[in-house]
This record gives structure tokens, sequence and C-alpha cells, in this order.
């Protein structure tokens, strides 16, 4: 489990991460989003106890990161960029990482060769990392991460350079391991922290903004309703009659002269009005052809928007 | 073995594949061989004895030119390729990662200057080398050179750029060098600081073939006054 307290870290005067507390449970993915220069890099540094805290606190399966040494031991990180000993090949890179982690040289060459079956490296292990594309080298640090088989993972944009098919094959390990172990990934891609993890939080100027699962975020930062419709006929007389039925109601229109077809999109503070009902009867009523209508959902980008006042 | 030196002794074993496997290694050792050679010819040919101490002094001014070499990837490259975080965030101390790290380079300085062996063991099969002074003279070298090699893993802990690292390190032992050369100029009292505290000085009385506990002494303190250095250097990312 990792567990943060009111987690704070100064760069000179400016905060980089500032009380920042949140936890994540054996068996669940957390996912870490963020605009950048938001503070995740130096949330996993911090973690990761390459960075010291300027003040709170953090734990790893209950123990301080203050003993640094014990925490490093349960914790397997990715850093960002997937760094690794590009002179070295594949297995002289996974050996290495293995021997310091302590792993004894009875069972290093088994746990290399079991990594690089889950990271699909088989093959490539007597390549020279500086040989291998982005992908590839990104699996060798996923792998390197997992070697010694941590408790918890910190895995800091995993998929970056990854190709689709990569992806989802790494997300799916991800998402497996994420079943007995602890992990905390940060992730600029919202539907790959959509498809992998359990909860997210996201994070701006170092400060969190939200934290829960997708459907509590999109919850509790929808802000009314959104209904997209495509007409035939007098549109003008809709639009009156639906801002007439229901006040505040804003409506955009852009009438294409060839086809004579009006795409309107209408919206509402208020989500729990009939809104599509009274759209279907005033079409309806003025002799109009209702062509399509669709309701938008609030996605995970609108919220994410809506909270740091970026988009990804 | 304990965990942290078994992790020094991976660290050095990782350092010393890096240097098989590039052409790194096989350069400097032929380099070093050639330039070393020129100068061994030169000194039996002009003298004609079978004496190696013109060798061994300027054996000081090779040292510095070649250890910043092999020196300047040390931690320069981890710091640029990003490998730094990797080793930093590993369940590894500060100091163990300097230890690993001057341990390999000390072991390749080593292997370095015991491939010129060659040399005496020539002037032993010409005439009568004077073998204790001959292996004082080694011993010298070797400890001047693990001074160096210190002074350069902290220039590569100070810079992400190897060119850099290569730069400072050698600016710094020339730094020294010039200094022991400008030492006749300096008053008397200014002098007997200089000597004490230039490491040529210390190395050129080794060279003698007297082996001084304080010579010793001063080498093994330097070594750690920069290992100490660089130890602060890696940690100071903590404390910005």
């Amino acid at each position: 489990m990792i567990q943060a307290d009111k987690l704070s870290r100064l760069y000179g005067e400016k905060y980089a991460v500032r009380d920042l507390s949140f936890h994540v449970r054996r068996g669940e993915v957390m996912g870490l989003l963020g605009p950048n220069g938001a503070g995740k890099s130096t949330t996993m540094k911090m973690l990761t106890c390459f960075l010291p805290p300027s003040s709170g606190t953090a734990s790893m399966d209950g123990i301080d990161i203050q003993q640094d040494l014990e925490v490093r031991r349960q914790v397997g990180y990715l850093p960002e960029h997937a760094p690794s000993y590009s002179d070295l090949n594949v297995h002289g890179h996974l050996s290495f990482m293995g021997r310091m982690y302590g792993i004894p040289e009875a069972t290093l060459n088994d746990k290399i060769r079991e990594m690089s079956v889950a990271c699909g490296l088989e093959g490539r292990l007597n390549q020279r990392i500086d040989e291998l594309s982005k992908g590839y080298r990104q699996r060798v640090g996923l792998a390197a991460s997992m070697l010694h088989n941590p408790d918890c993972l910190i895995l800091d944009e995993p998929t970056t350079g990854l190709d689709p098919n990569q992806m989802v094959e790494i997300r799916q390990l991800i998402r497996h391991l994420g079943e007995k172990k602890t992990v905390l990934l940060s992730s600029h891609v919202l539907s790959e922290v959509d498809a992998v993890c359990d909860r997210m939080m996201i994070i701006d100027g170092g400060e969190l903004r939200a934290l829960g699962t997708r459907d509590e975020l999109i919850a509790r930062s929808s802000s009314g309703l959104r209904l997209d419709v495509c007409m035939r006929g007098d549109a003008d007389a809709v639009v009156a009659a639906i801002c007439k039925q229901y006040e505040g109601c804003e409506v955009d229109m852009h009438t294409v002269e060839e086809s004579e077809v009006t795409k309107l999109i209408f919206r509402h503070s208020d989500d729990s009005i009939a809104l599509a009902e009274s759209v279907f009867s005033a079409v309806v009523a003025v002799g109009g052809v209702l062509l399509e209508m669709h309701a938008q959902e609030t996605s995970l980008e609108d919220v994410f928007h809506r909270l740091t006042g970026r988009a990804l | 073995m304990s965990s942290a030196w078994f992790q020094i002794i991976s660290l050095c074993r990782k350092e010393w594949r890096v240097v098989m496997d590039t052409p790194l290694g096989y350069v400097m050792a032929i380099a070093f061989l050639i330039v070393c050679g020129f100068f061994f010819e030169s000194n039996l040919f002009l003298i004609g004895q079978a004496d190696m101490r013109g060798w061994f002094s300027i054996l000081s001014l090779l040292l510095m030119f070649f250890i910043p070499a092999m020196a300047m990837r040390m931690l320069a490259d981890e710091k640029r390729s990003g490998t730094f975080e990797l080793l930093a965030t590993m369940p590894i101390t500060t100091m163990s990662i300097v230890w690993g790290k001057y341990l390999a380079l000390w072991v390749q300085v080593v292997v370095l200057l015991a491939l010129t062996l060659l040399y005496p063991l020539t002037l032993s099969w010409l005439g009568n080398l004077d073998v204790g002074q001959v292996l004082a003279s080694y011993f010298a070298a070797v400890l001047l050179a693990s001074s160096y090699a210190a002074v350069c893993l902290y220039a590569s802990a100070i810079t992400r750029y190897e060119v850099v690292a290569y730069v400072l390190g050698f600016v710094m032992l020339l730094l020294v060098f010039l200094l022991s050369k400008a030492m006749p100029t300096f008053s008397p009292a200014v002098q007997d600081w200089l000597v004490l505290l230039s490491p040529l000085a210390h190395y050129q009385s080794m060279l003698r073939g007297l082996i001084r506990l304080s010579d010793v002494m001063f080498f093994i303190a330097m070594s750690g006054l920069f290992l100490s250095l660089t130890w602060f250097e890696l940690e100071r990312r903590r404390w910005r």
C-alpha cells in the first residue's frame, strides 16, 4: 500500500508539490494525471526516495520513505523515458539490475527469462539496448522495474513511445500486475488511465484537484446537459419553443445551405430536464424532420479540462 | 560478502562490461601504450641505462591526459542519459555508488599501468635493473593515479557532459602540475606548504625508492577528500 500524507516539495521558493495526500491500496492501479509541470514526476521521485519531501510523509507497505533503502527494495520504478544502459545488451542490463536488487545468481537467469516473456523481449536478450526501438527500450525498463518482484510499482508514463498494439499488451500486463500489487502510474493518455486504472487523481500546480473512480470524477464535475441535434425544417421555431420552455437554455445553430440541414447544440445547467423529448415534440410540431439527436456525456477530457483549465 | 559490497562489485562489473563491450577501453589502452612506449624507448636509447626514473616522471604527466578520459563518462553519462535516477533509486547508498564507480576506474587505471610492466621486464633482460626502486615507483604511480582518478570522478559528478567532465578533470590536474612547477617562485614558507600539499612532490619523493607513510597517507587523504566531494555532489540534489 502506498500512503502519502501532506507531501510537499519545494524547489527554491516554489512548490512543485504541495500538501498531496492520497493512498493506493494493494491490488489497485492508481492513475496520476496532470498537465506538464503539474508535479507528477516530482511526486514519483519522492515516493521512490530519489528526492526527499520538504514536508509531509509517505510510506510504502508501512515503511516510511525516510528508511530509503528498505523502501527502494519494495518498489519497482520506471522513470520517465525509461532510461537504461544503452552500451549493454538487454541481458546485461537486466542482470545488473537484478544483482543490485539482491536477486541470487542461481535464480537470476530464470527471473530474466520470466520477465522477458512477460514484456515480449524473448529473442532480444542479446541485442544491445542502443540498437532497440523506443518501444522495446520501454519494455526493457518495465522488465527491469518488475524483475525483483516488488510489492509496489511506480511507473512514470509507461507506454510512451509504444505502438498501439504494444500499448494494449503493456496495459494488459499492468492490469494483470495490479491484481496483486500496488501500482501508481502517471500518463498523459486519458484513455490509458481510463482503461487501466481503478482510481485516478488529477493534480495541477502541485496540488490535488480531484481523486476518485472515473464515474465519481465525472459525476463530481458534470456541469449540466448537452444535446446535439441535426434536423431539416424550421429550426428557428424549434429554438424559440425550447428557449421559451426552458429558461437559461443556450443554443448554437449552424445551417448547411445546400442540404437545408441545421445542426443545433442545446446546453442547460440542469441535467434532470427532459430536453430530448421536448426537442422531438418541437420538431414534429413545426413539421420538420429529425435526422439525428444524441446527448453528449461528460468525458474524462472534459473533467480534466475543467479541473486544470488546460487540455492534455 | 555484505550486500553493500556485493552491489559495489556489481556496479564495478557493469562498468567493466561497458569498457570491454565498447571500443573505448581498447582505444585507451592502445593509445596509452603507444605514448608510454615512445617515451620509454626515447629514454632508453638516449641515456643508455637500465633506468626508469625519467619514464616515471613523464608518466605523471601522461596520467593527466589519460585519467580524465577514462573518468569522464563515469557519472556525467549517467546523469545525461537519465540512468542516474535508476541507479539512485536502487537499494544502494550514494557512498556505495561512489565506491563502485571509483573501484571500476581504479581497476582500469591499474590494468593500464600493469600493461607497462613489459618495459621493466625488458630492461631487466637488457641490464641490471634496481627492482626495489622500480617496484616502489610503480607503487607511487598507483597511488598518484588513484588520487587523480578521485579528482576526475569528482569532475564527472559535477556535470552532465562528458567533454566538460574531461576538461574540468584535466584543468584540475593541470593546476596541481603548474603549482608544483611554479614552486620555486614562491617564498620559502609557501614552498613548504606547497611541498606538503603537492601530489607531484610526494610522487617524486617516492620515485627515489623510499616509501614513507606520510607520502602514502597523503595520497589516501587526497583520494578520500575528492571521493567525499563526489558523494556531496551526488547528494546535493536532495537538498536543493
